[in-house]
């Protein structure tokens, strides 16, 4: 099983600690090359990292914070929490039934295929331009891949795993909760991963378009005022979010999937 | 313990046609099995064997005929039989360790926790498992994966184990280590076993009756009394000139020449 694994090590250079210095360099690297670049120009447009690096400390670590990032942060955490509960329960059950997902399968696959950006619209004229269009707008663009991902999941559960549930005298219902679900969990977990990208996605996007705070109004109104280096501390504020949530998320995911990853790294 | 007479297991003019297809996979197939006897059917591969277990345990409506264990008709998958599949993979669940699957059947069996553990214990020590109750199955070899899938089916406390090609799937070392065992299963537990297997050297090792099957549609094309007494050994019942002799017999029958290796079965 070790032996394996040896030939793909070799793509690797160095000690793990040695790879990750690296990695840290090429940034530091990259925001040199900026600074230098930016002050050669001297253009108001492209500020040097360090004009943005103050203004982000000013601006973000001050009330700021909650009255931008914490509402954008609360729409799509309960935007996600939705489609996430709707798309695995759905995804589940649809998955599970394979009537149901011949069905449905053509029609839900239509749905996926709309680019969520393009429902906003939808959203603005029927829900109007509260919270609770954005949160609908970003629980609609995160569902999709979810819900396909988990019923993906759970219409290859091998035959014999549920014929064996039937001989334990496990019923349908059960069945779905103990052998299905479980089994789908690497399938849900590749949808919710798309999904929070997509989440991350639908809230810049719905709070550019008719909101009075959250980080995409706080960015395109910095852009439309002219505040460049609070417009650009925007966008790393993003980045660091985004970047938060996704380390975050792969910590449960390597938690909850640990028997799949093991699994998987032995050759049957 | 002797095996009576009464028929715990009783098939008669068993027929399966699949109707998605319309294939008849099982014509007519007619055999008894007695309480704590060791059955074997044997047929070349693709010969509906496992259809023909799926039918006799309730998972497959039978379109002719019936199935009666215990003087009862079997029309779902009873409580007294469990069957095991070749493939322990796809079987077993690879999120739960050995422990959890094999308390999985208990979880219908309103046990107190104290009776749960100890028909754990008693079913891992059964399999000389007890040590690795709490690896994963994935963790395991091919050979204590099957143990397993064992241990969880005698959990159950079944008074008939199905074994469909249970063996066929690890290597010739491993093969007569499970053989044995199961062997002392049935002594030691009183448990009847119904083996499928396409190895007619298996068979009649460890049957006291051997079924032969024909290509599909199956029917039995003739059974055979293996009268080697209870205790068998692999080298000293191996060399026994009965089983030399029943051995041909049964490959006279069949009309293939004899192959030591078993055919691959993973290609199904």
């Amino acid at each position: 099983m070790r032996n394996a694994s040896l030939p793909a090590k070799r793509l690797y250079w160095g000690t793990p600690l040695q790879r990750n210095l690296l990695g840290i360099a090429v940034v530091l690297l990259a925001l040199v090359a900026w600074e230098l670049v930016a002050r050669a120009k001297s253009s108001i447009y492209i500020p040097p990292v360090s004009t943005i690096a103050t203004t982000f400390v000013h601006e973000w670590f001050s009330p700021q914070f909650r009255e931008h990032a914490i509402p954008s942060l609360m729409r799509m955490l309960a935007g996600y929490a939705i489609a996430s509960l709707l798309g695995v329960a759905l995804g589940v059950l649809i998955g599970a039934y394979r009537p149901l997902f011949r069905l449905l399968d053509p029609f839900l696959q239509f749905l996926r295929a709309i680019p969520p950006s393009a429902i906003i619209p939808v959203g603005i004229l029927l829900i109007g331009i509260g919270d609770a269009m954005k949160i609908v707008v970003i629980a609609f663009g995160a569902l999709w891949p979810i819900l396909v991902n988990a019923a993906d999941g759970a219409r290859n559960v091998p035959r014999e795993r549920l014929d064996t549930a039937r001989i334990f005298g496990v019923g349908k219902t059960d069945q779905l909760l103990s052998v299905t679900f479980p089994s789908a969990l690497p399938g849900i977990f590749a949808g919710l991963r798309t999904g929070l990208s997509i989440a991350f996605i639908m809230i810049v996007v719905s709070e550019m378009i008719g909101s009075t705070n959250g980080l995409g109004y706080y960015i395109l109104q910095s852009q439309r005022s002219f505040a460049i280096p609070e417009m650009y501390g925007g966008i790393v504020l993003l980045a660091i979010l985004g970047y938060t949530l996704n380390a975050a998320f792969l910590a449960v995911e390597h938690r909850v999937l640990a028997w799949h990853h093991g699994q998987s790294a032995r050759p049957v | 313990m002797n095996a009576t007479n009464d028929p715990l297991l009783d098939v008669s003019g068993l027929q399966k046609r699949y109707t998605s297809s319309g294939t008849l996979a099982i014509d007519n197939v007619t055999l008894d099995v007695r309480k704590c006897e060791f059955v074997s059917i044997v047929g070349p591969s693709g010969c509906g064997k496992t259809t023909l277990l799926k039918t006799i345990c309730g998972l497959l409506h039978p379109t002719g005929g019936s199935v009666m264990l215990d003087g009862r008709l079997v029309t779902a998958p009873p409580p007294e039989m469990v069957l095991v599949f070749q493939d322990y993979g796809r079987s077993l669940f690879p999120w739960l360790t050995v422990e959890g699957n094999v308390a999985f059947p208990l979880k219908k069996k309103r046990l107190g926790p104290e009776k749960k553990r100890a028909a754990i214990d008693e079913a891992l020590r059964a399999v000389n498992l007890e040590r690795f109750a709490k690896h994963y199955p994935w963790q395991l070899s091919g050979g204590m994966q099957q143990r397993v899938a064992i241990a969880r089916a005698i959990a159950f406390s079944p008074d008939i184990l199905l074994l469909d090609e249970p063996f066929a799937s690890v290597d010739a070392l491993t093969r007569a280590e499970l053989e044995d065992l199961t062997l002392k299963l049935r002594d030691t537990l009183g448990i009847t076993m119904l083996l499928v297997t396409h190895d007619i050297d298996e068979a009649v090792y460890l049957s006291d009756r051997v079924f032969v099957l024909s290509p599909p549609p199956s029917v039995v094309v003739r059974g055979f009394d293996i009268p080697l007494g209870r205790e068998r050994d692999q080298e000293g019942t191996r060399s026994d000139p009965r089983f030399l002799e029943l051995r041909n017999e049964i490959h006279h029958l069949i009309g293939r020449p004899r192959t030591d290796l078993p055919q691959p079965a993973a290609a199904r």
